[in-house]
């Protein structure tokens, strides 16, 4: 059976690139662009052999976006999109392209970037991998992971991709970036490896694929096709919405796995909004030792609710130490607003070290009601 | 072959493979990868290019032998404007080069140097590559490499062939023909004229000069093809204009009037259709949103506009609009405007 043969050599291929002793073949010498003839004479796999080892990880990464091709549909928004001239939180403005989503289930909800959502189109419509067009609502959002949900109705049965168990993914392993904001019917893709795993609070995985406009909303895949994650723009040092665009196609990227994400999609489904956590301080390091030093409290702040004063010194949340500001970000990271935390405060007034309950709220910019639905007039 | 049978392949495969690669190693050390192989094999037929700079903008960029006797393809740029371009091969040589064409649309320049020049890029008719491909990207970005020293290489893939609205930075007209994205990052400063090859050494296509993707208003990482590029040195009219022979336009309109509060980022919603018009005959209606004409995306007002400049009159296109919750599909022919 030729296909068996052939899934065999592309095995043996993965096992080539995945093998340290092939990297070690892959290491030149210092030799820069002469070619040793002794060298190649001597090679065991001869050339033609050895480029034929390349095309087939080609064809396997060809094979791995035709997997999930049926499941992925190209977003059109209608008004509002270029509604924002030059800067939109200090990136340049979107495009004027499409984007991709990707279907999560047989009865029509589909997942995509809130990238794509910024400037809140009144309509959205979602062309499907069979070419038909729908008009779809926005459910639920989640500004913590930059991903919202949509739903289009009258479909049953709707190619749903497998999805990879975060637990099974693997630093160094293959992931592929799929999209369609090129405005190509066919999706761009781009691969590399996932980079690190467990980034922003938990949230995402890393890639060196490249991330961008033209596959925000689009999924991580790896060699077999089946989804890692959703491609987002993502930056931890920081909530702002657009926040991670400005490291598109740099070697930094962030995708949101999904396998094990029920309870969120069950929120997302029921219309919720998450936003990011905010407590409202302005600090610096502390000169005098551990902590953060309280610079300014934001006026009806969770700080402000817990009568934090300037002079205060914030020193753990949830009994991990804060020592810098990336720090604290990063903590607050790890929840979203409507948690509640711990904090250890050294109050400036009484010098004494005080542990309270804070309340989480989001950023003022984003503390608006939730996402209205696409208004039909 | 079903899921499981699929990862015992690859598990077998891989064992396989670490055996016989231990071997490898054992015997062969110093073996050369092909990607090295391939750069080794193009690095001679690069070339360093330097000119006059303004202001900002570079005055270098890269360039790929094309033929034995010295021609060099390069891209356009401020480089080429200045009293004179020079060009350093891969050996270090330096030569004064003439410039032979240059060409706004496709953003190519032609150079010649007097000097024999047995490495040099085969120009492929035909194009090279398809998605998915492994490529090599070899340019100069940056002016990394100085004198004989090579240039930089990088690994990518084709992400898509497609051509594709693209703008070029500033002043310079829009490129229409096809381009290869790669996910090689070159586009950077010096990097155009660069080659991407593919790991046997084929030229896939020159790395463009900087634009932005209109639909996503990113940088594109990108390559013309070599078809484009023989059609060029060859001396024969552009092959990538798709340029629309001029005809004199004919105002058409539909009979629709639109709703025109909120400015022209709005949605096309249908204010009022006149009667008798393409629009009635259609049944098109009030509050009808217009979604597409003729296959184009109508995001707003001004794709509305955009679009009836391309129509002429009776000829009938697919216009889509979104009615309540449904898709609507009428066949509509524009008339002439009154």
């Amino acid at each position: 059976m030729p296909g068996k043969i052939l899934y065999l050599i592309v095995g043996g291929l993965f096992g080539l690139l995945f093998n340290p002793f092939a990297f070690a073949l892959a290491q030149n010498d210092n030799d820069q662009w002469k070619i040793d003839e002794s060298d190649s004479a001597a090679s065991e796999l001869s050339e033609v052999e050895l480029i034929e080892a390349m095309a087939l990880t080609s064809r396997a990464f060809r094979k791995a976006a035709g997997r999930v091709a049926p499941s992925l549909v190209t977003i059109e928004s209608y008004g509002g999109v270029s509604a924002v001239q030059g800067r939109i939180g200090g990136i340049r403005k979107q495009g004027e392209g499409n984007t991709t989503g990707i279907v999560i289930s047989p009865d029509g909800y589909i997942l995509t970037s809130t990238f794509n959502f910024i400037q809140r189109p009144p309509v959205i419509s979602v062309i499907l991998g069979d070419g038909e067009r729908h008009f779809a609502k926005l459910v639920g959002r989640d500004d913590t992971r930059k991903i919202c949900l949509l739903k289009i109705d009258g479909k049953t049965d709707l190619p749903v991709p497998e999805m990879l168990d975060e637990s099974k993914i693997k630093v160094g392993q293959w992931a592929i970036s799929l999209g369609v904001g090129y405005g190509d019917t066919s999706p761009a893709m781009s691969t590399g490896i996932i980079s690190a795993k467990n980034r922003i609070g938990g949230r995402a995985i890393q890639t060196d694929a490249n991330i961008s406009p033209a596959n925000y909303g689009g999924p991580l895949v790896d060699i077999e096709g089946r989804v890692l994650g959703i491609c987002v723009p993502m930056n931890p040092q920081s909530q702002a919405v657009a926040a991670g665009v400005e490291w598109y196609d740099s070697g930094i990227g962030f995708a949101i796995p999904l396998a094990n994400a029920n309870e969120l999609l069950e929120r997302l489904m029921a219309g919720d909004y998450i936003r990011p956590a905010f407590i409202g301080i302005q600090s610096g390091p502390n000169p005098q030792g551990d902590g953060i030093l309280v610079n300014k409290v934001n006026p009806k702040s969770p700080a402000s609710r817990l009568e934090l004063k300037e002079g205060d010194i914030l020193l753990s949340i949830n009994g991990n130490p804060v020592n810098d500001m990336l720090r604290l970000k990063q903590l607050i990271n790890r929840f979203e607003a409507g948690e509640t935390i711990r904090i250890t405060v050294k109050r400036k007034a009484t010098g004494n070290d005080e542990e309270l309950e804070m309340p989480l709220d989001s950023p003022p910019a984003n503390a608006t009601e939730p996402l209205a639905l696409p208004k039909i007039r | 072959m079903n899921r499981f049978g699929w990862r015992i392949a690859i598990l077998v495969g891989c064992a396989l493979q670490i055996t016989g690669n231990q071997l490898a190693v054992a015997q062969q050390k110093s073996q050369s990868s092909f990607v090295n192989r391939a750069i080794s094999k193009s690095q001679p037929k690069m070339a360093k290019v330097f000119g006059a700079s303004a202001g900002k903008v570079e005055g270098f960029a890269t360039g790929i032998i094309v033929s034995k006797d010295g021609l060099i393809l390069s891209s356009q740029g401020v480089f080429l404007d200045g009293r004179q371009v020079k060009v350093v091969l891969a050996d270090g040589a330096e030569h004064i080069a003439t410039i032979l064409k240059r060409d706004r649309e496709t953003q190519l320049s032609l150079l010649k140097i007097q000097a024999d020049t047995p490495n040099f890029f085969e120009l492929s008719a035909e194009s090279v590559g398809e998605k998915g491909d492994w490529v090599i990207a070899l340019s100069n970005a940056f002016k990394v490499a100085d004198k004989d020293e090579p240039v930089s290489a990088m690994l990518g893939v084709i992400s898509l062939r497609t051509t594709m609205e693209a703008r070029l930075t500033k002043r310079d007209v829009a490129y229409r023909g096809e381009l290869i994205l790669i996910d090689a990052i070159t586009s950077n400063p010096g990097a155009s004229g660069g080659a991407v090859v593919t790991p046997d050494g084929k030229l896939v296509g020159i790395v463009g000069k900087i634009i932005n993707s209109s639909e996503t208003n990113t940088r594109l990482n990108y390559a013309v093809p070599s078809p484009v590029l023989k059609a060029f040195v060859d001396g024969k009219a552009s092959v990538t204009s798709d340029v629309k022979p001029v005809m004199e336009r004919q105002d058409v309109e539909f009979g629709i009037v639109l709703f025109k509060l909120g400015g022209r980022n709005n949605p096309a919603y249908i204010d009022r259709v006149v009667r008798g018009s393409p629009a009635a005959q259609a049944k098109l209606k009030s509050d009808d949103m217009i979604v597409s004409i003729a296959g184009e995306k109508i995001g707003n007002l001004k794709d509305y506009a955009e679009s009836l400049k391309s129509l002429r009159p009776e000829e009938e296109v697919l216009m889509i609009v979104k009615r309540g919750v449904e898709m609507v599909r009428v066949r509509i022919a524009p008339r002439l405007k009154k």
